[in-house]
């Protein structure tokens, strides 16, 4: 455990610590990291000075030394570190639908079969959603289409798309499209229209075919045959590109379960064979349905820190024979890690985006703090709801409740044990998480499965970052 | 079938506040009645999960009485970068004629 510099070693500026098997990692509030022997940190916080002159640089210039402080340079750095800080809402998800045609083990977005009063967002609701995202004092924003599976509602989107880009070129501010589908829906019109428009595209792949139609069942057909032949047909497009409008490379998204924990190789190979760049090891949270199937498809924290940390360095290893692709929660990480910039991802900031970062719009036109908050509401819970669509403004949202309570809840600034983490500087915490688990927004770091699973992460990360090899390939995860 | 428990804390260890916001977290679970008795507080617990009630309460008593003290110590920090989220998500920023 990291603890404050106290008066005893008043010589080294406030910096945390942790071992990282046999190894000391120091950080500090720059950002900044340091690896250091045993006896090299016992050195160090005994007299303040670097533990050997191959140290004195790199130290000097993170802000590890007291007499050689840049807090100009320093201070920097943490603002754009922490860019979102000054900035609004720039992620606007839209639940376009709560129907969807998949029955997926883990669902956690509260999905249901057939139409009814409020399951699908109306063109009304969905022209006042994209008006308040554009009313976002964030300088450029991203709408994101989800449901349920966002197809069902194939006219309303279309036409919400359509309008969020004419409202792009009438207010000059930068926007972003993302649809998040399934792909048992899509055909050639529909593809044609979304690349036109510019709108990436990502869906959900869970592996191989057995794993993935056994995690996402779809009416007795393949849901893996679906996917796979629409990754291909947007690589296509993507690697061909062609006059007029960029066709962004698709993307996809797996979710671990219970069952994917011994086969992380697999997957990771399944994704690399359709060539994508991207896998995101994303854990499960016991949040909205998922929390009542926990029993089924759930895991310990440290069972999904073994997969995550085997798996990354399956990763790093098929990087080092050549094939490019990145773990995409490393490389949000080494993003402030290694470049010292915020990568925009909500769940690891200090506050959390909760609110502040990003709003989700539920198909009634209810906006909620974020997606997580939302499927709470839908089980019942409108703890995170902020209001309606029909009467916000920015003024309103940032001194709603929900908000407040998320910003304040989340700063890590006041939380026990994350105030003295060494992973602080790059981590973040979920009040909805904390919620639906402990029953409290503040959580119980000790106990809280998310912060285990994290450091679980970060001690991955660190660890392969103290190898010189393994330390120039994650480098090359960093944007350019 | 209904249970009771009863815990005594020492005041100096565990402030009122810290005890008050863990009964608050487990409103759902059992219910949390507190007197004071001198230095100390007694709480007692009743309802169905009152049996493994005092465990989790002091858990999370400590775990508020940890942030309540460093509240004390990182208030002002916090408090700005609070602020400044919110302030920036209001539209602060641009109001105040776009100066940061």
């Amino acid at each position: 455990m990291a603890v404050k510099a106290a008066k005893r070693t008043e010589r080294v500026p406030q910096v945390y610590w942790r071992d990282i098997g046999g190894r000391m990692l120091l950080t500090n509030d720059f950002g900044s990291y340091a690896v250091m022997t045993e006896a090299e940190f016992r050195r160090y916080m005994k007299t303040g000075a670097p533990p050997s002159p191959a140290f004195r640089d790199k130290l000097g210039a993170s802000g590890f030394l007291r007499e050689r402080l840049d807090m100009e340079a320093l201070a920097a750095g943490w603002r754009r570190r922490n860019a979102f800080l000054f900035a609004g809402p720039g992620l606007h998800i839209l639940v376009m639908t709560l129907r969807c045609n998949q029955g997926c083990l883990y669902c956690q977005s509260g999905a249901v079969r057939s139409p009814g009063p409020g399951t699908d967002m109306s063109w009304e609701t969905a022209r006042r959603c994209v008006d308040l995202a554009f009313a976002s004092p964030a300088p450029a924003i991203t709408i994101e289409f989800q449901g349920g599976e966002p197809l069902l509602n194939w006219g309303v989107l279309k036409k919400t798309v359509d309008y969020a880009r004419s409202l792009e070129k009438k207010k000059g501010k930068p926007l972003s499209l993302a649809l998040i589908s399934n792909f048992t829906l899509m055909d050639e019109k529909k593809a044609e229209f979304l690349l036109s428009r510019e709108c990436s595209i990502c869906t959900s792949l869970d592996g191989p075919a057995d794993l993935h139609d056994r995690n996402r069942p779809f009416s007795g057909a393949s849901s893996h045959a679906a996917v796979v032949r629409w990754l291909k047909y947007f690589k296509r497009r993507s690697d061909r590109q062609g006059p007029g409008y960029r066709i962004f490379k698709p993307g996809a998204l797996l979710t671990v379960s219970r069952d994917s924990l011994g086969r992380g190789r697999e997957i990771v190979d399944e994704y690399a064979g359709l060539g994508l760049e991207d896998i995101f090891l994303r854990p499960l949270a016991p949040i909205g349905y998922a929390k009542r199937a926990w029993p089924k498809i759930g895991y310990s924290a440290e069972e999904f820190s073994r997969f995550y940390a085997g798996t990354l360095d399956h990763i790093i290893a098929l990087n080092a024979r050549g094939t490019r692709i990145k773990e995409k929660t490393a490389s949000m990480f080494l993003e402030k890690i290694l470049a010292g910039r915020d990568p925009g991802f909500m769940d690891a900031r200090c506050p959390c985006g909760a609110g502040v970062g990003q709003l989700a719009y539920d198909p009634r036109g209810q906006v909620y703090t974020c997606d997580e908050g939302r499927m709470m509401g839908w089980e019942g819970d409108d703890m995170f709801r902020i209001g309606d669509v029909r009467g916000l403004d920015y003024g309103r949202i940032a001194s709603a409740p929900a908000s407040r309570a998320c910003c304040a809840s989340s700063n890590l600034e006041q939380q026990p044990m994350c105030s003295r983490c060494a992973y602080r500087p790059y981590c973040g915490v979920c009040p909805v998480y904390n919620f639906e688990a402990q029953r409290s927004l503040w959580g119980h770091m000790p106990s809280n499965g998310r912060c285990a699973v994290f450091m679980g992460i970060f001690d991955a990360i660190f660890r392969a970052l103290a190898s010189p090899k393994k330390a120039k390939i994650l480098a090359g995860w960093t944007a350019e | 079938m209904k249970k009771e428990t009863t815990l005594v804390v020492d005041d100096a260890i565990y402030s009122e506040e810290a005890l008050k916001l863990a009964a608050y977290v487990f409103e759902d679970r059992f219910r949390t009645a507190l007197r004071r008795r001198g230095a100390r507080t007694e709480v007692r617990f009743s309802g169905e999960g009152a049996g493994d009630a005092p465990g989790e309460f002091l858990n999370e008593a400590l775990n508020q009485q940890c942030r309540l003290d460093l509240m004390k110590k990182n208030s002002k920090v916090a408090n700005i970068i609070v602020t400044r989220m919110l302030l920036s998500a209001s539209g602060g920023n641009q109001k105040s004629g776009g100066k940061k």
